[in-house]
């Protein structure tokens, strides 16, 4: 099965912990993951800024090892990122905003790269809220 | 065929960024002439309420953006009567016209109806 | 057709349940993660809601340990393979964020 995950929830969000167990549940079934699709809060997992304490669970982290490993297409929606202050180097620089706060294996896009998702996978599983 | 996505929206419109959020996803279908649908349930039927002013918490007002749907080609309009019901909202009155009053039953069998759902 | 919903918000003081209850079909099912596991706290009006309903109904697994309540006999915990099971088993899924 080809599964589209679309993450709405900030790092820190317990809902963001549950994606990415149920993305790696995924792949040791067998099943295919066409694209990671990062909108609202949910573009704060692929922040390279964000700080975890040494005792806690630093997500951010895992979901990179985990994209990479396994080179899946890992999207965060661009208008959400912006909203938020993720940029990346050509947003930053486009903006004239200090901070560089998302790269590889990230890539900022459209919503289209959700809806290019939906079209191909055929699950779409969105996590988020709490 | 194109699947089509129902996104539901629950949240009031200036509730942080998520009504406005929910409706960029549909504007965004409606944009790649997919087939999106779009249901207003619980709070997100105030995002229909008439005579906002979002300038007054220096909002943007969402009614354009609305109102822009049936050009975008999303047609497929809906909210909850219980919702709006409840709270003391009249459907008729809404800045929506082309939205459908739906029963709890109506939404079961919309739902079932599309491909994949968002409910945000 | 048939569609998981997933619950991820304490049914106490927040209107999820009560509106995923309401739209829930015969053929769903549903799947409590998070705050939702505490609607199985027994003795409250949400347990009580969801024995009489008579759903399938699933909690996660680490959700409910966590919390150290109960799967009542009438729910089903499950792991994350069977989560990615489940949502292959049902048409589609619906996550109230």
């Amino acid at each position: 099965m080809k599964f589209a995950i679309a993450l709405f929830s900030a790092a820190h969000a317990p809902s963001s912990r549950r994606a990415l167990l149920f993305a790696q549940a995924a792949l040791a079934g067998g099943h295919e993951i066409v694209r990671l699709f990062f909108y609202q809060d949910g573009v704060y997992n692929a922040s390279s800024s964000v700080v975890t304490p040494q005792d806690e669970l630093d997500l951010p982290k895992q979901w990179r090892a985990f994209v990479s490993e396994h080179q899946l297409d890992g999207v965060v929606c661009i208008a959400a990122a912006l909203r938020r202050g993720v940029l990346n180097e050509e947003e930053a620089g486009r903006y004239q905003r200090d901070a560089v706060a998302v790269g590889a294996p990230w890539e900022l896009s459209g919503l289209g790269q959700l809806h290019d998702a939906v079209q191909d996978a055929d699950r779409l599983i969105c996590f988020g809220g709490a | 065929m194109a699947k089509s996505l129902l996104i539901i929206s629950r949240q009031a419109p200036w509730s942080g960024p998520n009504a406005r959020e929910a409706l960029d996803i549909v504007l965004a279908g409606g944009a790649f002439d997919l087939p999106i649908g779009l249901l207003f349930l619980d709070d997100g039927v105030f995002q229909l309420a008439a005579k906002q002013d979002a300038k007054a918490l220096q909002q943007k007002d969402l009614s354009a953006n609305l109102q822009a749907l049936p050009m975008f080609g999303v047609e497929e309009l809906f909210v909850c009567a219980d919702s709006a019901a409840e709270r003391g909202l009249d459907p008729s009155a809404f800045s929506l016209e082309e939205a459908l009053a739906l029963t709890a039953h109506d939404i079961t069998a919309l739902i079932d109806r599309y491909d994949q759902v968002i409910t945000l | 057709m048939s569609t998981l919903h997933v619950l991820s918000h304490s049914p106490f003081g927040d209107d999820r349940l009560t509106s995923c209850l309401r739209v829930i079909g015969a053929n769903d099912a549903l799947l409590l993660t998070g705050d939702a596991a505490y609607a199985l706290q027994p003795g409250t009006a949400p347990f009580s809601a969801l024995n009489t309903r008579g759903l399938n109904l699933f909690v996660l697994a680490e959700d409910i340990q966590a919390r150290s309540i109960e799967t009542p006999d009438w729910a089903k915990a499950i792991d994350y393979p069977a989560f990615v099971d489940l949502s292959i088993h049902y048409d589609k899924v619906n996550s109230w964020l």
